[in-house]
Formats: C-alpha cells, structure tokens, sequence
C-alpha cells in the first residue's frame, strides 16, 4: 500500500520501529509485483480468472502468466473494458503507465 | 433526465482538470465504459455517467465541489465503486460526473489504545488488512465477503460482516463531510474545534448526523472513524451442515436468544446449498438442464459436494475460558433441536486464514460464472424478523418467485442481534436478452410482494432506487417526502447524487424525474 500513514500517538508509542518503517520512501514495486497486486487475487492459481479461462485457452495456460501469446493491447483492452465475467479496473484505481508495465509483463511471458 | 449543457460540461471539467491535472478528468467514451456497471441486466450505457473526476485530498474535493455547485453539474461520489450487486461503480442516472475518491486512500489515523483507525473513502479492505498485520497491529478489521471494496463506502452503505464487529454502520464514529456548496463539516464531536474524542463518543451535541449521511445523498463523506476489536486470544468456530432444509426455522429460533443475550457476537451467516456450490464453478459440471436445478439433481449435486442445505458457522471469539463456557451454551441450545452435528475447530494465533479475521480475496464474485458468463448479479436483500417462521415465509415465498422466474434461488440469512439481513441474487448471463428481462422484472416483483408482507430491503441495486424508496409507504412515504425536504434545503440543485435511494431535490422532480 502506498498510502501515507500517520499514527496517533498511542500507536506510534506501541509501534516503535513498525512505524517509522512506513515513513520510508517504499520502493517501485517490480512488475511482477504489481501483477500479483492488482490481478493476482483473481489470476493467480485458484483464482476465479483462472478457473474461467481454464474452459477456453489452451491447456496448461489458464494462468495469465503461462499464456503464451498475450499482446499488451489485447490486456489493456480487456483491463480497461472488462471482458465476459470480468469487470473493467478504471484509471482512477490503477494507472495507465502501471497497467502498462503489467501487460508489457504478461506479453513477454516468464 | 436533465442533460448538462455541452459547453457547462466543458467549463467544468476545464476547471476540475485544472483542480486535480488533466490525467485525472475522464470523459465520453472512457468515462462511460469505466463506470458502468459490469454486471447489470440492462444496457449498462443506458445510465452511464458524462465524465469523472478524481480528487487526491478533501481540499480538492471541495473545489470539485463549488464548481460544481456554481455551474449546476450534479456529481456522483464513489469510494472504491466495488459495489457489486448493488451497482459496482455505476450511477444511478447518466447526465453525472463521477465523483471518484479512490485515489484518496490515506489511513489518517490508527490508535491501538482506544481500538479505532480514521480512513480516506480509497482505502480498501485489502489495505487496512495489510496495514495491520503488516504492522503487528493488535486490532481486528471485519470486512465483507470479498475485500475489493472501501473501508468507508462499504460502512455508508451499511454493508456486513462476520465478525462481532461486522454490523458496520454501527461502528462508524464520526466523520468529515463535504457539503453541497463546498464547505466542510465535522459531525458528532468533531464539531468542536480540538475536540478530543471526535472518534471515541458517536452522538456529539444535538442531532446525530452520521446516520443521515448513510445510505445519503446529504453530503460527500472524505473521512471517517471507525471502531476496531481488539485481536481476541482465541476463535472457536462451531459449523453445522443442515441437510434439512425445514431445519431452517428450529435453527433460527435456537440462535435468536443466543444473539439476543450476547452469547454469540458475530453474526452467522445461514447460506443456501447453491451459495455453497456457485463458488465452487459453474453449474455445468452438475447438471445441463435450463430453469433452475430441479429437487432431486440439487440435492444428489449436495451430497457429492459435501454441503448442507444451509451451512453455516457460529464463531465465538475471545477468551478460551469464556468460549468455552459459550461454546457450551451454543451446543447444549442446539441439542436435539435440528438433526446435525457441530464440527468444532480453534484459531489460537499464527496465519490468519481460518481465525474468521478476513483476509485478501475475491473468490465471492465467482459467483457470477454460475451460468457460464459472461455473468451478472442483482441482490434482493430484505430484512427479516428473527423469527424460524418469519424466516422461514420468506424464504419459501422468495424462493418460490425465483423458481416460477427460472431461476436458481440463491440466498442466505445473516443475523443481527434482533433481524435477518435476508440476502439473495439472481445470478444470470448478461448476453441472454430473456435471462435479463427476467431477472429485472422478478426484482421488481419481489418489491413489490415483500412490501405486500412488510418486509423492507436493507439495501438496493441503483436501478431500483426509486422502486424501493416508493415501498416505504408509510402514511404516503412521510420517509420519503421528509428525506426530500432535507435534500432541498441542503441541496436543492441536486450537486449530490441526485435520485440517491430515491431522494430527489426539487430541481429534479420540477424537471419531471
Ligand atoms: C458475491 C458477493 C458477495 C458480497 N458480500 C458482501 C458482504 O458480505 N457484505 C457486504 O456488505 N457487501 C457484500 N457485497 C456487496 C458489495 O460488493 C460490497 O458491499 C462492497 O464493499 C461495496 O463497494 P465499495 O465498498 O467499493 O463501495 P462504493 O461502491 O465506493 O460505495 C457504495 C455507494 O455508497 C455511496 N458512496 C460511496 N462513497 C461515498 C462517499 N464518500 N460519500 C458519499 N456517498 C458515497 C455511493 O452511492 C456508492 O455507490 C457482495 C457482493 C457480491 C457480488
Ligand atoms: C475479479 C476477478 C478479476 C480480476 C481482479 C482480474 N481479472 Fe482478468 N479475468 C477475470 C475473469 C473471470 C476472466 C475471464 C473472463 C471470461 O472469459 O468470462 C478474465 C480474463 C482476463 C483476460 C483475457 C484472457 C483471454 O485470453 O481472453 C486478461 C488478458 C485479463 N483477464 C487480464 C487481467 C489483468 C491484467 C488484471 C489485473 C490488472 C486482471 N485481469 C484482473 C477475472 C479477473
């Protein structure tokens, strides 16, 4: 989370070095990361992305991350308008640059 | 419908580019598709708003705000817009600028001591879970059954969750508010300027207006406190699989006094056998049939899954000697009164999954692949007295409308201390124009039959707003009338979700809406 995280002064106290962590400048997460973040829940093993696109692509790449075709425009397309039982992720929620670091790292595969 | 002017929408969102930067305006065709509800049984282009804007902070809100209120745009505030089944991030008319506040995802404040975090509308479930258990903070969060959502917008909307904490509302204690022409206002204690308990002591001097800004279109909420449990020692989970389905009714009278009395003080979650099996995968791998699964295919599909007709769990959490004595309570109120056994399971610390504190995950929404997709969802949430037979009436009646409909009944009861929030969804696909005009005109039927029996809904879906505003008849909708008095004299413009629960203001209802 990126949010910027002010205790109250009872937290603090309780906290000690938890909080002046969060102080930290946090570091660019990789794209990997920023995968997990924003579609992992749904796309990762388990996930109900998954378990949809397991009826209908190849087998052995229902995980977005095994594809082995999957053109960047395609994802942001999908992204931005959803797809089947997929529901659109706006730009308010997820940036155009990190979408594209996303879809950039779906398209060049493992 | 009042359209805005193409040359007022274009000064507007000139200065509200000019409030929050360009990147963060969006009009025509992009604002359209990113807020339209995905999952809707209409065309989702039909109530899509004109443009959106994203504001970083509650200054920017209020400059968002007066401009709005200067050239007469109405604005359409959202948290997170994860409003599933209830609209996602959709308005309720088209001719509105979102107002999207999912960029102002700041957790203010935490104070373990006095057990309570203030939040920004953006913050998410996920990012308060993360931000307690990555900070060993010893405080418990509840959230609802996926945790896509807003902290904030989840609370205003009344929403549940499963934990003694997970009547929501309940636990909001005071909050920042932007009003209708710009200016800002705290509620409760917050109204004294250095107060020292704004988050401590709910009801402040004179009227309580958290409540009215719930389920509102009376202000836009920026901040909000909200009261957090203390991290118990211990959960006891007692689960039970009723494969009765009239077992329903002895169920539900044997947890009412336990609610009532405060042995249990989460609130369990009755769940049907097709709650059970929706998330599992779709309904194709058991049966290929159209309508809903007939008696006899649902219950074998029952018996090879493992589940009951209800399934549920009453999760004590706290002391193990005070479990203890109330998991005693809880078995000994149930002996002999409904054919099943408990199937007892302890969480005394270490990963959290299975403690009955959330955790991360969107599984819930699976749901809508019941049919194959692409998917929708309506939810019809009526309360229910906590009664076996009141519970019971509405189950049958509800359920029997979704059947004659063609539908699977899907639904659950989850207690209160002294109601059932009665919630159901009407699972179909989207692409199937028969399977839409079914499912909305059931949903108009089960208002309107509910309110034939005096039940109310807890909640509603945007596109029946004003059908279930109107089912509130009381003394020819004295509710409704008084709720619109107040919108007038706060916002007689409409800059605030205009037709919000029902709610116009008389600019609107001048214009014929
Ligand atoms: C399968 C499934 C399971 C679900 N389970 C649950 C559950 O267990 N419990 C539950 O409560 N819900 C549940 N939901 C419903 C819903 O998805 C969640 O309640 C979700 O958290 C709501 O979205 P949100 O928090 O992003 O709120 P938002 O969409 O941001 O807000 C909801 C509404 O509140 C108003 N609003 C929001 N923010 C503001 C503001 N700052 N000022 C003024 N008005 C505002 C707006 O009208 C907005 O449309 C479920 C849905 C599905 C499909
Ligand atoms: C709420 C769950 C959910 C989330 C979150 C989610 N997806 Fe999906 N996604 C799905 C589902 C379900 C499908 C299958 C849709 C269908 O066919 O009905 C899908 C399909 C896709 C597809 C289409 C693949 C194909 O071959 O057709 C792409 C690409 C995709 N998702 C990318 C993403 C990316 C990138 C993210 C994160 C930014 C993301 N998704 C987040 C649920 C999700």
């Amino acid at each position: 989370m990126r949010a910027l995280v002010s205790l109250g002064l009872a937290a603090s106290l309780a906290l000690g070095a938890a909080a002046v962590a969060q102080d930290a400048p946090v570091p660019e997460p990789s794209d990997e990361a920023l995968f997990v973040e924003k579609c992992g829940l749904c796309h990762l093993e388990g996930g109900f992305g998954t378990r949809v696109l397991s009826r209908r692509v190849p087998e052995g790449q229902a995980l977005l991350q095994d594809r082995e075709v999957l053109p960047a425009a395609f994802t942001t397309m999908v992204v931005r308008r959803g797809i089947g039982s997929m529901p659109q992720i706006r730009a308010a929620e997820l940036g155009d640059a990190q979408l594209a670091a996303i879809a950039r790292y779906l398209e060049a595969g493992q | 419908m009042i359209p805005i002017p193409p040359e007022t929408l274009a000064r507007a969102l000139a200065e509200f580019a000019r409030i929050v930067g360009a990147d963060n305006v969006w009009s025509g065709d992009t604002a359209r598709t990113s807020y339209a509800d995905a999952m809707a049984p209409r065309d989702p282009a039909s109530y899509a708003p004109d443009a959106a804007v994203a504001p970083a902070s509650t200054d920017e809100v209020q400059a968002i705000v007066r401009v709005a209120a200067e050239l007469g745009v109405p604005l359409w505030p959202i948290s997170r817009g994860k409003n599933f089944g209830y609209g996602g991030a959709a308005p309720h008319i088209p001719n509105v600028v979102m107002l999207d506040m999912v960029r102002m995802n700041r957790i203010l404040e935490c104070n373990v001591e006095m057990g309570y975090v203030v939040v920004e509308p953006g913050v998410s479930f996920d990012d308060l879970y993360h931000y307690l258990v990555d900070n060993d903070i010893p405080l418990w969060m509840s959230a609802p059954a996926h945790t896509w959502g807003s902290v904030l917008g989840n609370a205003l909307e009344r929403g549940v969750g499963y934990t003694p904490y997970g009547e929501h509302a309940s636990k909001v204690c005071g909050m920042e508010v932007v009003t209708a022409d710009g200016s800002l206002l705290r509620t409760g204690m917050g109204a004294m300027a250095g107060s020292q308990t704004w988050h401590g002591f709910p009801y402040g001097y004179g009227p309580s207006w958290d409540p009215a800004f719930m389920q509102s279109n009376f202000g836009v909420v920026t901040r909000m406190g909200l009261w957090l449990m203390p991290r118990p020692a211990q959960t006891l989970n007692l689960a039970m699989k009723l494969d009765r389905v009239e077992d329903l009714s002895p169920a539900i009278d044997v947890l009412r006094p336990l609610k009532l009395d405060g042995t249990v003080q989460a609130n369990p979650s009755l769940g049907n056998v097709i709650r059970s099996l929706a998330t599992r995968g779709p309904r194709s791998a058991l049966w290929q049939g159209s309508g809903p699964m007939p008696a006899d295919v649902l219950d074998a599909a029952r018996q090879q899954a493992g589940v009951g007709h209800w399934n549920f769990g009453i999760r004590l959490f706290g002391d193990p000697d005070v479990n203890a004595i109330n998991a005693r309570k809880v078995r000994a109120a149930f002996a002999g009164k409904v054919q099943a056994e408990f199937e007892e399971s302890e969480w005394t610390g270490g990963d959290l999954r299975g403690s009955g504190h959330p955790t991360p995950t969107l599984a819930a929404l699976g749901v809508v692949d019941w049919l194959g997709g692409p998917g929708g969802h309506l939810t019809f949430s009526p309360v229910s007295a906590f009664s076996g037979a009141e519970a019971w009436k509405q189950y049958t009646l509800v359920r029997g409308m979704y059947e004659e409909a063609g539908f699977d009944y899907y639904g659950g009861f989850t207690a209160g201390q002294r109601y059932l929030n009665h919630i159901t969804m009407i699972l179909f696909n989207r692409n199937d124009q028969d399977m839409c005009d079914r499912a909305n005109s059931l949903f108009t039927r089960l208002i309107e039959v509910g309110a034939q029996n005096g039940w109310g809904e807890y909640r509603t879906h945007t596109l029946f707003y004003d059908e279930v505003a109107r089912s509130y008849d009381y003394n020819n909708g004295a509710m409704r009338r008084w709720n619109e008095r107040v919108k007038d004299a706060v916002d007689p413009q409409g800059i605030i979700a205009p037709g919000k629960m029902g709610i116009w203001p008389r600019r609107y209802r001048e214009a014929g809406e």
